[in-house]
C-alpha cells in the first residue's frame, strides 16, 4: 500500500516533515564521508559544511510547503464537496418518497415566503421610485381632534415661503375624480383626473417624459392645464408627441396638455391625468383643510429638524390668523409611510410572521424526516467514521445533503412563488394596494428564495447532522443499526413536533380571530333593509343640461322610464353609497341655537343629496318626523334630514325636528352658510363596515340641491339586481338620445360592501390558508413521529401483548405518547396566543383578542386533526401479531 | 568528492529536468536523487542541497511529484518522491527542449 504523505492517515506536521527529510540527508551524507575514511566527528562536520545554511533551506521549504498545503486544502474541499453533492444526489434518488415529501414541504414553505417577500419588498423595503426618495415627506395639519388633517392651500404657501428646511412643498387632492373628455368624433368618455398644485412634480422629482410639468406662471395665470399619465398617453394617444401643446375638452372646457409624466406619479393617486388647481387668495381659504401635502427636504435635513421648522411656522400663523389657525400645528411623516399606510404595513408584517412560522414548521418536519433517516443510516455513518472520517467530516457531509435538498426545494419554491404572484392580482381586490405597490416576480424574489433555501438547509440540517455525528461510534456498528439511537433522538423529535403543534395553534387561533372579524364586518347591520340593489353613476355633461330645471327634468324622465321597466321595484337617486364613496363629501355644520363650537373643531357630516324615493327604495326607516316628498321643491323652504347619530350626539336626545342647520363645505369654512330646516331623522346607515364611531349624515332633497354627479339606485321585484343592468342602461339611453351622459361604476350595493371589507377578507383568508397548512404540516409531523416510534417498539408491544396486555392497552400507550406531544404543544400554543392576541387587536372588529369561542374552536379543530393523525399509527400498533413479531423482530 | 565547481547558471534550468529524469527510474528520497545526478554526470554536476530541496517542494506543488513514506538505508521511514503523470509529461517536454537547445549551442560553439 502506498502511504501518501498527503493522505490524512499518514500526514505529519509540515515542520516535522521538513526536519526529518533534512536530518536524513545530513546523516546519509555523514555516513558516506565515514565510508570514505573520515572519522565520525570530522565527517559530521564536513557534512554540515557541505549542507550550507540549513536554516535558510528549511525556511524556504517550509514556505513552499505551507503554500502547497493551502492550495491543497482548497482543492480537497472542492473535491469533497463535489463528492458530497454526488453522494447526496445518489442518496436522494435512492429514497424518492422521502425526497419528494421533503422537497415539496420545503418548496411550499419557500414559495409562500417568496410571494410574501414580494409584498414586503413593495411595502416595507423598496424605496419609492423617485430620486433621493428618502427626502420626501408627507405633511398634515394637526388639530386637537386629529393629528392628520388636510392642509389649507394658503398655509402650504406660507410653509413654502417661511420654512427653511424644504426645497419644495406642494399639494394634491387625494380623491381622484372624473372628467368627461369629448373626442374629436363627438364621443365622450369619462377619464380619471386628479387635482394638484403646481410644484407637486418638482417636489417628487418627477421628470416629464414629454413637454413639461406645471410652472408657477400656470398658477398665476389660472391656466387650464393638464399633464397626462404616460400609460394613458400611450394607450389613448399612441404616445403621439403632437398631443403635447394641444387642447382637450374636459367637462366642456378647453384644457392644454403641457406634458406627459411617467406612471410613477400615480403614487399621488391612480389616475390618467393631473390637472392644475389654482386658488384665489381668499382669506376664507385658510380655514379649508383639504390638500394632501408632499415636500422635498433640503439635503441633510432630518425629519425632526423639518418638523421643528414647520411647527415654528405654524405657530407664527396661529398668532397671525387666530380665527382660522389657532390650535393648529403640523404632523410630518416619511412620504413612503404615508403612501403605504399603517394598515398595509402591519398587514405585511402579519403575513411575514405567518409565512415565517409556516416555513419553520416545514423545517421542523424535514428535520424530523432527516433524523428518522439518519437513525436508519446509523451503521453506514459509523462505518464511514471508522474509515477515518472525523465527526466534522460526517456533519459536513450530512449538511451537504440537507443543502442539496434545500436547493431542490428552493428551486421548486421559486416556481411556486412565481405561480402565486401570477395569480395574486386576480385574488387581491383592486384598490387594496396603493398604486405604488406593485407585486412583481423579479430577481430580488429569486434572490430571497435562494437565501431562504440556504438558511433553511442549514437550519433543518444542523440538528440531524449533529445527532448523526454522535452516532458515529463503534457502539452503533456493534448494535447492528437503529436501536441505540432512538432514545435521545426521539426526545428531540418530539420536542420539534410539540413546537410545530404550538406554532400551528397560534396561527389557527390568529386565523380564527381574523375570520370572526370578517364574519362580523360582513354581517354588520348596514342600516337599510333592501336586499339586492343595482347602482350606477349617472353624470350628465355640464353644458348639456344648463339649468337645474333641465337637470332635474332629466333625472325625473330617467326615473319614470326605469320604473316602467318590468321587474323593477324601486328607483332612487343618491350621492353616497352605503359603505361606498361620497360624491359631495364632508360639510361642516352647526345647529342654530346650540353653543357654537370652535371654528377649527366644528363638527362635519357626510352630506348626501337624495331623491324622496331614496328612503323607501332602500328600506331605510324614517324614525322621526317625515321623509322628503314632492312638497320639497326649489320654491319651498329648504329642508334636510339627519341621521340618528347626528341627532343623538349633537342634541343629546332632544328632538331635532324643526331646528335649523347651517351647512358649509368643509373646505370653505368662511363660505356663506346654507341653512335648512330639519324635517326628519333617518335610521343610521353604516359608512364603513368596521367604523368604530358612526358617521354623521345630513340628507338634502335633490330638488333643492341639483347636482350633476349622482348614483342611480334600482331594486328588483325579485331576484338579483344585476339582471336589470342592460335594461336600465337602455332606458337611460332612450332618455339621453344624444349620448351626452356618462354612465359608469355599474355595480351592486352588495359588491360595494364586499369591496369595503376587502382588507379583512384578504387578511382572514390568507392567514386562514396558511394556518390550515401549518396545522396539516404539524399533524403530518405528529403522524411521522408516531409511525416511527411504533415501528421502533414493535417488539416491545409484542412482548406486552404476549404477557397479557390487551389491544386496548397498546392503543392507549400509543395515544398517550401522542397526547403528551400534542397537549404540550397545544398548551404552549394557547398561552402564546393569549399573550400575542393583543398584537392583532388593531386588525380585529367585533371580536376581542382573548375570545373564548375562538379558543374553543381551535381546541376542537386540534382534537379532530390530532385524532386523524393518531388513528393510523395506533391501528398499526394494535394489529401487531405478538408471535410473528417476536419470531422475526 | 572534490569540489568540482560548475557554474550555477547552467544548472538552474536543468536541475528540474535532472530530478525528473532521476525519478523516472523509480521513487527515491532527496539524498538519493542528489547522488544519482552526481553519479550520472560523473560528478560534473554538483547538486547543492540549498537548491535541491526547494526545487523538490516547488515541483510537488506543481503536481509533477508526489511524496510518500518509504524506508531509508538507515531502516527509518524516509520521505520518497515519485513522478506523477504530469511529471512524466514535463520530463518529455524538458528533454525535447534541452535537445534543441544543446544542438543549437553546440552548432555555434563547436563550429570550426
Amino acid at each position: 500500500m502506498r502511504r501518501s504523505l498527503r493522505s490524512p492517515l499518514w500526514r505529519v506536521p509540515l515542520a516535522r516533515e521538513v526536519d526529518e527529510e533534512l536530518t536524513l540527508h545530513l546523516e546519509l551524507l555523514t555516513r558516506e564521508f565515514v565510508a570514505r575514511g573520515m572519522d565520525p566527528a570530522a565527517a559530521r562536520e564536513a557534512a554540515r559544511r557541505r549542507m550550507g545554511d540549513l536554516a535558510s533551506v528549511r525556511r524556504t521549504c517550509m514556505d513552499l510547503g505551507r503554500r502547497r498545503e493551502r492550495e491543497m486544502r482548497v482543492t480537497r474541499w472542492i473535491d469533497e464537496l463535489r463528492f458530497d453533492v454526488r453522494f447526496a444526489l445518489r442518496q436522494l434518488r435512492r429514497a424518492p418518497a422521502f425526497t419528494l415529501v421533503a422537497a415539496a414541504t420545503l418548496a411550499l414553505g419557500i414559495g409562500a415566503n417568496g410571494a410574501i417577500f414580494a409584498l414586503v419588498d413593495a411595502t416595507l423595503l423598496r424605496p419609492l421610485p423617485f430620486p433621493n426618495s428618502d427626502r420626501l415627506v408627507a405633511v398634515w395639519e394637526s388639530s386637537e381632534a386629529d393629528s392628520r388633517e388636510g392642509s389649507s392651500p394658503l398655509n402650504v404657501d406660507e410653509w413654502n415661503e417661511r420654512g427653511r428646511t424644504f426645497e419644495r412643498l406642494a399639494g394634491y387632492i387625494p380623491n381622484v375624480g372624473g372628467m368627461v373628455m369629448a373626442g374629436a368624433d363627438g364621443t365622450a368618455e369619462t377619464v380619471p383626473r386628479q387635482w394638484v398644485t403646481a410644484g407637486v412634480f418638482d417636489a417628487l422629482g418627477v421628470r416629464p417624459v414629454a413637454g413639461r410639468t406645471f410652472l408657477p406662471e400656470d398658477e398665476r395665470l389660472r391656466a387650464n392645464v393638464v399633464v397626462l399619465n404616460e400609460e394613458f398617453w400611450r394607450a389613448r394617444f399612441g404616445g403621439d408627441s403632437a398631443v403635447v401643446g394641444s387642447d382637450l375638452r374636459l367637462d366642456g372646457e378647453p384644457y392644454t396638455v403641457v406634458g406627459v409624466v411617467p406612471q410613477e406619479s400615480e403614487v399621488l393617486g391612480r389616475t390618467s391625468m393631473w390637472a392644475l388647481r389654482s386658488f384665489d387668495p381668499n382669506p376664507a381659504l385658510r380655514g379649508a383643510h383639504f390638500l394632501a401635502v408632499v415636500g422635498r427636504l433640503k439635503a441633510g435635513v432630518t425629519l425632526e429638524e423639518a418638523s421643528a421648522d414647520l411647527s415654528a411656522v405654524a405657530g407664527g400663523l396661529a398668532r397671525e390668523y387666530p380665527e382660522t389657525n389657532a390650535g393648529r400645528g403640523v404632523t410630518l411623516e416619511p412620504f413612503r409611510d404615508a403612501v403605504i399606510g399603517g394598515d398595509l404595513r402591519s398587514t405585511s408584517l402579519l403575513f411575514v410572521g405567518v409565512v415565517g412560522f409556516v416555513l419553520l414548521i416545514c423545517c421542523a418536519n424535514v428535520a424530523n424526516l432527516l433524523m428518522a433517516r439518519a437513525t436508519v443510516r446509523t451503521s453506514e455513518l459509523a462505518m464511514r467514521s471508522a474509515l477515518g472520517a472525523g465527526r466534522p467530516r460526517v456533519v459536513r457531509q450530512l449538511l451537504t445533503e440537507s443543502l442539496v435538498l434545500a436547493v431542490l426545494g428552493g428551486a421548486l419554491g421559486i416556481g411556486i412563488g412565481a405561480a402565486i404572484l401570477e395569480v395574486a392580482p386576480s385574488v387581491i381586490p383592486p384598490g387594496l394596494l396603493p398604486a405604488s405597490v406593485e407585486l412583481s416576480f423579479d430577481l430580488r424574489v429569486v434572490g430571497f428564495c435562494a437565501a431562504a433555501a440556504l438558511l433553511v438547509g442549514v437550519l433543518f440540517g444542523l440538528a440531524p447532522a449533529w445527532r448523526a455525528g454522535e452516532l458515529t461510534s463503534a457502539r452503533a456498528i456493534a448494535s447492528g443499526g437503529g436501536r441505540t439511537a432512538t432514545a435521545g433522538g426521539g426526545r428531540l423529535r418530539e420536542a420539534l413536533v410539540a413546537g410545530e403543534v404550538a406554532t400551528a395553534v397560534v396561527l389557527v387561533f390568529g386565523a380564527g380571530l381574523l375570520l370572526r372579524t370578517l364574519v362580523a364586518v360582513d354581517g354588520v347591520d348596514r342600516g337599510y333593509r333592501a336586499g339586492s340593489v343595482l347602482t350606477m353613476m349617472v353624470d350628465p355633461l355640464g353644458s348639456s343640461y344648463p339649468t337645474p330645471e333641465a337637470l332635474l327634468g332629466f333625472y325625473d324622465d330617467v326615473e319614470r322610464e326605469v320604473r316602467a321597466l318590468p321587474g323593477v321595484e324601486g328607483v332612487a337617486w343618491a350621492t353616497t353609497l352605503p359603505m361606498g364613496d361620497s360624491v359631495v363629501g364632508d360639510f361642516s355644520f352647526e345647529i342654530v341655537g346650540e353653543p357654537l363650537p370652535d371654528e377649527s373643531l366644528r363638527p362635519v357630516a357626510d352630506l348626501q343629496i337624495v331623491s324622496p324615493t331614496y328612503f323607501p327604495t332602500l328600506g331605510l326607516p324614517v324614525v322621526a318626523g317625515r321623509g322628503f316628498d314632492d312638497r320639497d321643491t326649489g320654491e319651498t323652504v329648504s329642508v334636510c334630514m339627519v341621521s340618528e347619530a347626528l341627532a343623538d350626539r349633537q342634541l343629546q336626545g332632544r328632538s331635532p325636528i324643526g331646528r335649523q342647520v347651517a351647512l358649509r363645505p368643509a373646505s370653505q369654512p368662511q363660505a356663506e352658510a346654507q341653512t335648512c330646516e330639519i324635517v326628519g331623522v333617518a335610521h343610521q346607515v353604516k359608512a364603513r363596515p368596521d367604523e368604530r364611531e358612526a358617521l354623521l349624515q345630513v340628507y338634502l332633497p335633490m330638488a333643492q340641491a341639483p347636482i350633476d354627479d349622482i348614483y342611480l339606485l334600482v331594486t328588483p321585484t325579485s331576484g338579483h339586481a344585476e339582471a336589470l343592468t342592460s335594461a336600465v342602461r337602455a332606458a337611460i339611453g332612450r332618455i339621453d338620445k344624444e349620448q351626452l351622459v356618462s354612465v359608469r361604476d355599474v355595480t351592486t350595493l352588495d359588491d360595494v360592501a364586499h369591496g369595503a371589507t376587502g382588507r379583512h377578507r384578504l387578511r382572514a383568508l390568507l392567514v386562514a390558508t396558511f394556518a390550515g397548512l401549518a396545522l396539516l404540516l404539524a399533524m403530518v409531523g405528529v403522524f411521522g413521529v408516531l409511525t416511527y416510534s411504533v415501528q421502533q417498539r414493535i417488539r416491545d408491544f409484542a412482548m406486552r401483548r404476549a404477557l397479557g396486555a390487551t389491544t386496548r392497552d397498546v392503543a392507549r400507550s400509543v395515544v398517550a405518547g401522542a397526547a403528551r406531544v400534542i397537549v404540550t404543544g397545544a398548551v404552549i400554543g394557547l398561552v402564546v396566543s393569549a399573550l400575542a392576541g393583543r398584537l392583532l387587536s388593531a386588525m380585529l372588529f367585533g371580536v376581542r383578542p382573548f375570545d373564548p369561542a375562538t379558543f374553543l374552536i381551535v381546541l376542537l379543530l386540534l382534537a379532530a386533526t390530532a385524532a386523524a393523525s393518531v388513528a393510523g399509527p395506533a391501528w398499526r400498533a394494535v394489529r401487531i401479531d405478538p408471535a410473528d413479531a417476536l419470531r422475526h423482530g | 568528492m572534490e569540489p568540482n565547481k560548475t557554474p550555477n547558471a547552467l544548472l538552474h534550468g536543468a536541475l528540474d529536468a535532472l530530478i525528473l529524469k532521476t525519478l523516472a527510474w523509480g521513487p527515491r528520497h532527496g539524498y538519493a536523487i542528489a547522488r544519482s545526478i552526481e553519479d550520472g554526470t560523473d560528478n560534473a554536476v554538483l547538486v547543492e542541497e540549498g537548491s535541491l530541496y526547494p526545487a523538490l517542494y516547488r515541483m510537488e506543488r506543481r503536481d509533477w511529484l508526489e511524496a510518500e513514506w518509504g524506508t531509508s538505508e538507515l531502516g527509518r521511514r524516509a520521505k520518497l518522491y515519485r513522478l506523477t503523470d504530469a511529471g512524466r509529461e514535463q520530463l518529455a517536454l524538458e528533454t525535447a527542449t534541452w535537445r534543441r537547445f544543446s544542438a543549437a549551442v553546440s552548432k555555434v560553439l563547436l563550429a570550426r
